[in-house]
């Protein structure tokens, strides 16, 4: 959803009626950031800087330099993602709405195209012949291109499906806002799991390392720029769910040394505030249990989540777990396989 | 219509006719007509100066059709197993095919060996073989694989103009029933080292040799009528190999599936498919390359043991099935 | 050509033949013990008399098939000594063009068929050979030159045979050297003189000194004889001798007063002079002059055959076949 917001003159002071617009700091079309100038204004008393209150574009300039505007009528109109906490009490004192939902899928704005991360489906790519001339030909990365041929081959068919990029871009960008407003989507979860047996040895530092690195080709399936890896830990004090960000570009021996750090900390019911948030995936290790598999858990604002469980002295068990609202069914057994190969 | 072994007998007469230096020799040739009937009759038309019975003695016998053809005669030896050959492989190999370069052109060896090849007789492993790679892969020796009467007469002719050494492989199955076509009246020849695109099609090219050519065009046949279109060639002359037509076709259809008897292992149609995929018509390829060839295994004696041993019909139609369904 | 006794220009034909052989085996092994020629050669000094004696018994018409000690037999027939050499240096105008090497010389024009890399394999084309002439109505006769450990591949058997069964004008040469190596035909042999093979193909086999060239012309022409009147091949089993030249930078070898007189009773040259000398068919001076011009001719074509252009790759794959004409 978009929310087309409108940017008033505000009351600076108490006696203030009007203010006197001076200048825009931006155009038509521009994006900007929360705390981004828009404007600024003159009263007899001061000037100020209008900020934007969130990340957005700018819709329409509605008044012009020079004009004297009212306290509380818009000066200009920005549509945003985010649903900014604006009221207006109109004259009998009741709250409206301030801000006008805009219910149409978002449209692209007229300027800049939106330039996303490319969504890696395929790490190594097979490809027949024909297709890798044609894929060159068109400026196409066959690692991003879905594979349907006998073993895993991409097929003319599949290149030449592969024209859906806008397509790709738009759902990922309206991916990261549902995901977002997850803890409002009541309807049950449509979820798949995915299990695979691994015989190998790899700690907590090294796994959520590989986790992230994979996911790293996977921007649509989270809310967030960063990759969050929630480690749960348990304690005497319950779980805790440190937050480990963007832990394959940290250097291993660092990584580790942060594992185990937290991982005391929290034992000891003492986890940094900052590490509380930002999670967009969650790493359960079972083994501690002697399990081998668990209810999968996903977390709201999360896609993906994954369990490390007991088989043996030298055999893992590895579980993914997918929201197939935004993951496809295949696409979650490729994520299981990349993250498997990586271990 | 004319069989295979009418069609060579009627090539050879007609080369027997046309010029004096020709002659044939080889073991039950003459009176006998022939372990597989195709000398026939040339015996009692030609007289036992020009078609020899010979000691069974295949060295001896190529040899001595080497020395003849450096010294002006036209031989034409028939080794009456292509297994055999074996025997003869000195003078085959090492001698023939190496005289014209050795000698730096001084002498040629315009000799043609005709010999039946193949399985299917329940003749078993030393008597089935199909050693096309044997010969092709010796430079200096033509080597022609005729899929029915009509080509092998055209074909045989010209290799018996041919001035250097040409081995002629007839599959024993084939000697005794006419082909789709009818073989053509007179004396025309059909070029050695050009290949023959039997049907078009736009959704597969099969290449095939010999006995595979026919097995091929019935799958493209029943194929057809389900709306698989399908490109059959027949290189006809294996060595040299023109693959030309090949090329052009897979460009077309981006499928392309080889077909031969012999055993998979080092088989002439490797050659085909390292030619495709060294060039440029590689891009076009749409779906790996499909092989079907014999079992790397000797030819077994009961008939469905044989059967197994090399590509049939259904081996054929489900590979083409498959390439077409599952490469788009 | 004729008997070598029979004339002074005979004595010379004969006598010039084995020097020019002798010299020309010599030079080619000073040539390659200088690393001048590639791969291996295989000598024949000491076996002169054999294939001279045997070509006086030929026309130019008639054919020779050869081994891999060939060059006696491709010079006693008649080819162009700078050709051979600078086939063996690897040059364009080499009789293969530098492409067959010392074991493939073969000479057109003067019925050599060719020499032969693999022992026995010029048996049964010098049979098929025989085969044409006989086809043809050509009146000429082809002989095969071939050493003792020939005689046991089947390639001589087949093609004795057949030769045999359809009395083909053929001859079978057997150069039999035992120098060093009269334990080896003992035990690859059962029989001690092979000759006896010949029964085995009702064929005559006949034993001759093949240090002998006056005895191996009359054996030779015997041959000829019955095969151009049609009764067909003979078996010569010419006992020779090798001699492996003296190396001079072995500075280790011994020769035994033994061994220097055996070699002075067998070599094939003293004793043909000595034999023409003796008869007043020419004189010891003559002689001289005959093995200098031996030496001049075989310096001559060696000095040409070095300075001529070397052969070249490009080409090559247009010659492995004879061009289809249209």
């Amino acid at each position: 959803m978009s929310f087309k917001y409108p940017v008033v003159m505000p009351k600076m002071s108490m006696t203030m009626e009007t203010g006197e617009l001076i200048n825009f700091h931006v155009a038509v079309g521009d994006h900007v950031k929360s705390g981004d100038v828009l404007f600024e204004v003159m009263t007899d008393k001061i000037d100020m800087e209008v900020e934007a209150p969130a990340d957005g574009v700018i819709e329409a300039l509605v008044a012009n330099p020079g004009d004297v505007v009212e306290i509380g009528k818009p000066v200009l109109i920005m549509l945003t993602e985010t649903e900014v906490m604006a009221f207006d009490f109109g004259t009998d004192g009741e709250p409206v709405a301030a801000v006008e939902v805009v219910t149409a899928p978002a449209p692209v704005v007229a300027a800049a195209p939106v330039v996303v991360a490319p969504i890696i489906l395929n790490e190594t790519v097979k490809a027949v012949p024909k297709a890798r001339v044609e894929a060159a030909n068109r400026g196409i990365d066959l690692r991003t291109v879905r594979a349907t041929g006998p073993d895993r081959t991409i097929t003319m068919e599949d290149v030449n499906g592969a024209q859906l990029d806008p397509a790709i871009a738009k759902r990922q960008a309206a991916n990261k806002a549902l995901i977002a407003k997850g803890i409002e989507i009541t309807r049950s979860i449509a979820q798949a799991s995915f299990t695979r047996s691994v015989n190998a040895n790899f700690d907590h530092a090294t796994f959520i390392a590989a986790w992230a690195k994979v996911l790293r080709n996977r921007p649509d399936l989270a809310a967030h720029e960063h990759v969050g890896v929630a480690l749960i830990i348990e304690s005497k004090y319950g779980s805790a769910l440190p937050v480990f960000r963007d832990p394959d570009q940290v250097k291993i021996a660092d990584l580790t040394a942060l594992v185990a750090s937290t991982t005391d900390a929290a034992k000891n019911g003492k986890v940094p505030v900052a590490m509380l948030s930002g999670a967009t995936t969650t790493v359960f290790d079972l083994t501690t249990y002697s399990m081998s598999s668990a209810t999968p858990l996903l977390f709201p604002n999360q896609v993906t989540s994954v369990t490390i469980g007991y088989e043996s002295a030298t055999t893992k068990i590895v579980s993914l777990t997918i929201d197939l609202n935004f993951c496809d069914f295949y696409d979650g057994a490729l994520l299981l396989d990349a993250l498997v190969a990586s271990l | 219509m004319l069989t295979m072994a009418e069609a060579v007998r009627e090539a050879m007469s007609i080369a027997f006719d046309e010029r004096p230096e020709v002659f044939l020799l080889g073991e039950d040739v003459g009176i006998y007509g022939g372990a597989f009937g195709v000398s026939g009759d040339m015996y009692h038309r030609y007289g036992a100066e020009r078609v020899l019975d010979t000691p069974i003695a295949e060295l001896g016998i190529v040899g001595a059709a080497v020395g003849a053809a450096l010294s002006g005669m036209r031989p034409i030896v028939e080794i009456q197993f292509s297994d055999f050959t074996a025997q003869a492989m000195d003078q085959i190999a090492n001698q023939a095919a190496k005289i014209h370069f050795m000698l730096g052109g001084a002498l040629h060896v315009p000799m043609v060996l005709r010999t039946p090849q193949g399985s299917g007789t329940g003749a078993a492993a030393q008597h089935s073989q199909n050693l096309e790679p044997w010969f092709a892969s010796v430079p200096g020796l033509k080597v022609v694989v005729p899929s029915n009467p009509a080509d092998a007469k055209g074909l045989l002719l010209s290799a018996i103009d041919d001035p250097n050494p040409v081995i002629f492989l007839e599959h024993k199955l084939l000697y005794k029933i006419p082909g789709r076509d009818p073989v053509p009246e007179g004396a025309t020849r059909i070029p050695l080292g050009v290949s023959k695109v039997v049907r078009e099609g736009k959704d597969l090219t099969i290449v095939a040799t010999g006995i595979m050519v026919n097995k091929s065009w019935e799958v493209a046949e029943k194929l057809a009528a389900e709306g698989i279109s399908i490109t059959l060639i027949d290189p006809r002359t294996i060595s040299p190999l023109d693959m030309g037509p090949v090329f052009e076709s897979v460009e077309k259809t981006g499928r392309l599936m080889v077909v031969q008897e012999g055993p998979a292992q080092a088989g002439f149609i490797n050659e085909v498919i390292a030619q495709m995929a060294g060039s440029s018509s590689f891009g076009s390829l749409i779906a790996p390359i499909k092989r079907l060839a014999g079992m790397n295994i000797p030819i077994p004696y009961a008939p469905q043991l044989e059967k197994a041993a090399v590509p049939q019909i259904d081996d054929i139609e489900a590979a083409a099935r498959e390439i077409v369904k599952n490469w788009r | 050509m004729g008997h070598p006794l029979s004339s002074p220009e005979h004595a010379r034909h004969a006598l010039l033949y084995m020097w020019r052989i002798r010299k020309f085996e010599e030079a080619v092994e000073d040539l390659f013990g200088r690393g001048m020629m590639h791969g291996t050669m295989h000598l024949s000094i000491g076996q002169e008399a054999s294939p001279t004696g045997m070509c006086m018994a030929m026309t130019l018409q008639d054919q020779i098939t050869s081994t891999h000690r060939g060059h006696g037999h491709c010079i006693a027939k008649g080819a162009d000594l700078t050709r051979m050499i600078a086939e063996l240096l690897g040059k364009k105008i080499g009789y293969c063009g530098g492409r067959g090497g010392s074991m493939h010389i073969a000479d057109v024009e003067t019925g050599n068929l060719g020499a032969n890399g693999v022992v026995g394999g010029g048996i049964p084309i010098a049979a098929g050979a025989a085969l044409a002439s006989k086809m043809m109505k050509r009146g000429t006769v082809a002989v095969s030159f071939f050493g003792d450990g020939a005689m046991n591949e089947g390639a001589f058997h087949e093609a004795a045979n057949m030769a045999a069964i359809w009395k083909l004008p053929m001859i079978l040469f057997c150069e039999n050297n035992k120098y060093g190596m009269s334990s080896s035909t003992e035990k690859a042999f059962a029989i001690d003189n092979l000759a006896d093979r010949g029964k085995g193909y009702g064929i005559p086999g006949v034993n001759v000194d093949g240090n002998d060239v006056v005895a191996v012309y009359e054996v030779a022409q015997a041959a000829v004889d019955r095969a151009k009147a049609g009764d067909g091949p003979t078996l010569i089993i010419a006992e020779t001798y090798r001699w492996k030249g003296h190396s001079r930078s072995d500075k280790n070898l011994y020769r035994t007063k033994e061994e220097i007189e055996e070699w002075r009773t067998k070599d094939p040259i003293p004793k043909f002079i000595a034999r023409v000398v003796e008869e007043g068919i020419l004189t010891q001076e003559q002689c001289d002059v005959i093995q200098n011009e031996a030496i001049e001719a075989i310096k001559a074509a060696v000095n040409e055959a070095v300075k001529a252009e070397s052969a070249e790759p490009s080409g090559l794959l247009d010659a492995v076949f004879k061009a289809v004409s249209a």
